[in-house]
């Protein structure tokens, strides 16, 4: 499947969610150093929220990408039937005898009719 | 030869459809190594926790990625998935440790 409108929005929710981790870790910081305190290490919530939406980026970034193509090199002509690949442009005739045979296309009778 | 033919048969790849699936793999691994290298500097790891997360990270990331290919039907998009894990590990580390330094000092230092 390709990329959806609901995978874009996964991974914007998770950059999001990120940035919202980082400032959260940063206003920790500042307050620690307010309060004159020792850094031991970050709250739970922090680092969870971190976590989480490390993965909901790595899944969105997966799914955004794009689509694996099978790589036998069979699996691209297998729906197609011999007419459509053997079909060479460059031998395409125009001005053969058909046109002199029929009656229908050809001036004359066109003009025979008239 | 003839021995060899019959025992294996010679599989034909189509090369472009490598390069798509190798080019996707490269896109996503490079912006993960980017973004786990932003979550450990968010959580301030420092030393030797850093590149293990980093090891996690990678490794959890294959995970998904086979999950996305396809428990079993891995090998109809991938010759080798050895491969895919390994690749160019030392570069997305330099990456990693990019952003982890970055993000590190806006939120922990300044």
């Amino acid at each position: 499947m390709p990329a959806t409108f609901i995978h874009r929005s996964i991974l914007t929710i998770g950059f999001l969610s990120l940035f919202h981790a980082a400032y959260s870790a940063a206003q920790h910081r500042s307050y620690l150093r307010l309060n004159e305190l020792d850094f031991t290490y970050l709250p739970h919530d922090i680092t969870i929220q971190a976590l989480i939406s490390l993965f909901i980026i790595m899944y969105g970034v997966l799914h955004v990408a794009g689509d694996f193509k099978e790589i036998k090199a069979s699996a691209e002509l297998e729906d197609k039937s011999w007419e459509t690949y053997g079909n060479i442009p460059s031998f395409y005739t125009f001005s053969h005898r058909g046109g002199k045979c029929s009656n229908t296309n050809s001036k004359t009778s066109l003009e025979e009719m008239e | 030869m003839s021995n060899k033919t019959k025992n294996e048969p010679v599989i034909a790849y189509s090369e472009l459809a490598i390069r798509n699936n190798l080019s996707i793999v490269e896109y996503c691994r490079t912006s993960l190594a980017a973004v786990s290298g932003c979550t450990a500097g968010v959580l301030g790891l420092t030393g030797s926790y850093g590149a293990i997360f980093f090891i996690l990270a990678v490794t959890s990331f294959w995970l998904m990625l086979l999950c996305k290919a396809g428990v079993d039907s891995w090998k109809k998009f991938f010759i080798s998935r050895k491969s895919l894990l390994l690749n160019g590990l030392f570069g997305h580390f330099f990456t990693y440790i990019l952003c982890w330094t970055f993000i590190y000092g806006m939120v922990h230092v300044y």
